[in-house]
């Protein structure tokens, strides 16, 4: 009977992370993934953050195989006659490079390597379809019809996560908290990737495309990203959405690549891959559902990504390296009970990645707003309120409620960050430009903080 | 070919590469489609693997141009939908995922 101390089911960046940590810590550990190479399975929705990985892999950057280094940020809202956007270019990455695109059958097949040269045993090709249970306790897997024993399985197998569903942590998917992307990766020469995008060398742009209608397509929202030499161009929607509204996602996608904007940036490119994928969208995260009797859950299977920000990678490598370090503790207790693997709660408490999660499924409940005036009522009260603040005459009356209607409106709920500087830009410019220069910007710059407080409080 | 507009999903579909498994890693149970009446499996399948035979009256699926996403079983109706993921290596490879 072949036994080790701990199996970890897939070889995700979850996995990756989990399985590398165990290994330096010397603990015997196996890694199954059901493809032929670690990320073949595996669709990328946006940017790669590297800040955990750092903290995991300290050199990374030597040789971790990345397309573009990102510096420009756009978010822009489409509608039938009219982008609005915002693009930001951030320098500050180029010295200390923290956020990347990257090709996840590159990404996760060097991270999976890592952890096996580490010393965990990597067997790829083994889909794991059952779980072995004895008296209510993991303490296996079968795996395209081999057995295999452990102390601790640990579940890192995504979002149709067999070991969740097979221990009972996790047997129910709900759609609505589930979103499904529709991806193709464009081929394009990289100088004219640069130049579409003013970009440099190796340097990348990532855009999120919030539609606000298009070919009476209401709902939805994209994604667009370069690569070395194609940009990846991607369409998102809750599934339940999808099914209550009866639209063809790919179909969404395709008039995403026909609006102007859009159609100008990916103008004679191939393609060269299309892609679907299914992440999970909050709302699914019960901490007491992600430990069992010798069995764990991290990243996707547990539901401990943030989706909404990109966060998912890291939240995957988190979950990982904590899932890791409460085995240690296990191991030195010989003792693999749900009682003892609990501790894993304690030391995802100690990152701030519940936090992170439990933020994003407030997030999806507003944006996923099936039935409530989420997605859609908000999406459109957005989009109305910057498309008049922009054409308003910012002499009249009108200007300053519609500057508060859209501090309140987008700065609170929707990328605070990023949508609170045009307001103040905004002003400058109208300014700058203004005979009564300074007198307007003292009034415009007194009524707009009073109005800002009197809502504030 | 270009990128721009034009290709059909079938099209589309060629680009990727898929490693068949012999064993259907999807089945599905065609007397309960027929009961169906929404079916949103026609419309959630971003590689349009379920069809609708008007004639036979009767739903045509192929498994083996399946994108692993998992879509359709979340959202069947009828819990007509038997999934896993391919065994032994077999399925879909993202090459540029």
């Amino acid at each position: 009977m072949d036994k080790a101390t701990c199996i970890v089911v897939g070889a995700g960046p979850a996995g990756s992370a989990c399985a590398l940590s165990l290994a330096r810590k010397g603990i015997e550990t196996v890694m199954l993934e059901r493809g032929r190479i670690p990320g073949e399975k595996n669709v990328s929705s946006f940017v790669l953050f590297i800040k955990e990985l750092k903290r995991l892999i300290p050199d990374c950057m030597d040789d971790l195989p990345l397309e573009r280094n990102i510096i420009r940020t756009d978010q822009m809202i489409l509608c039938d006659t009219d982008v609005k956007t915002i693009t930001s270019y951030n320098y500050q990455n180029i010295k200390d490079p923290i956020t990347f695109t990257a090709y996840r059958r590159k990404f996760d097949a060097w991270f999976a390597k890592k952890a096996a040269d580490a010393g965990a045993e990597l067997i790829t090709g083994m889909t794991v379809t059952d779980l072995i249970i004895d008296n209510g306790r993991v303490i296996g897997v079968k795996a395209d019809d081999e057995e295999l024993y452990a102390d601790v399985v640990v579940g890192a197998d995504g979002y149709h996560s067999k070991v969740a569903q097979a221990s009972g942590l996790n047997p129910e998917l709900n759609p609505e908290y589930c979103m499904l992307g529709v991806k193709e990766v464009l081929a394009l020469p990289p100088e004219v990737i640069n130049e579409r995008f003013q970009l440099s060398d190796g340097l990348g742009a990532e855009m999120g495309l919030w539609n606000y209608n298009i070919n009476n397509f209401k709902y939805g929202s994209g994604t667009l990203y370069t690569n070395t030499d194609s940009i990846s161009l991607g369409a998102f929607a809750s599934v339940a959405f999808l099914k209550e509204k009866n639209i063809k996602l790919h179909e969404y996608l395709e008039t995403l690549k026909q609006h102007p904007y859009v159609s100008a940036l990916i103008q004679d490119s191939t393609l060269r891959e299309y892609q679907a994928h299914i992440l999970s969208y909050g709302g699914r995260v019960e901490p007491d559902k992600l430990y069992g009797d010798g069995v764990l859950l991290c990243g996707e299977a547990g539901a401990l990504v943030e989706t909404f920000t990109g966060m998912g990678i890291p939240t995957c490598i988190t979950s990982g390296m904590m899932a890791a370090e409460t085995i240690e503790m296990a191991v030195k207790n010989k003792n693999f009970d749900s009682g003892m693997l609990k501790n894993y709660l304690k030391f995802l408490d100690s990152t701030s990645l519940l936090d992170i999660v439990y933020e994003s499924q407030k997030e999806a409940a507003y944006w996923t707003g099936i039935g409530k005036d989420g997605f859609p009522a908000d999406m459109k009260a957005v989009a109305d309120t910057y498309n008049k603040a922009w054409d308003v005459d910012y002499m009249s009356k009108d200007y300053y409620p519609l500057m508060l209607n859209l501090y309140l409106k987008v700065g609170k709920h929707f990328m605070p960050n990023i949508f609170r500087w045009p307001i103040n830009t905004g002003i400058k410019i109208s300014c700058l430009y203004s005979k009564v220069y300074e007198k307007i910007k003292s009034i415009i710059r007194n009524r707009f903080y009073e109005w800002k407080k009197q809502y504030d409080s | 070919m270009s990128g721009k507009n034009n290709m059909t999903v079938d099209e589309k579909m060629a680009t990727v590469k898929i490693k068949i498994d012999k064993d259907p890693h999807i089945t599905v149970n065609y007397e309960l489609c027929k009961k169906c009446t929404t079916r949103p499996c026609l419309i959630i399948c971003t590689a349009e693997n379920y069809k609708w035979d008007e004639k036979k009256d009767d739903l045509i699926f192929n498994y083996e141009g399946c994108l692993e996403c998992g879509a359709c079983r979340l959202i069947c109706p009828e819990g007509a939908i038997d999934w896993s993921y391919p065994k032994q290596g077999c399925g879909v490879k993202f090459r540029f995922g």
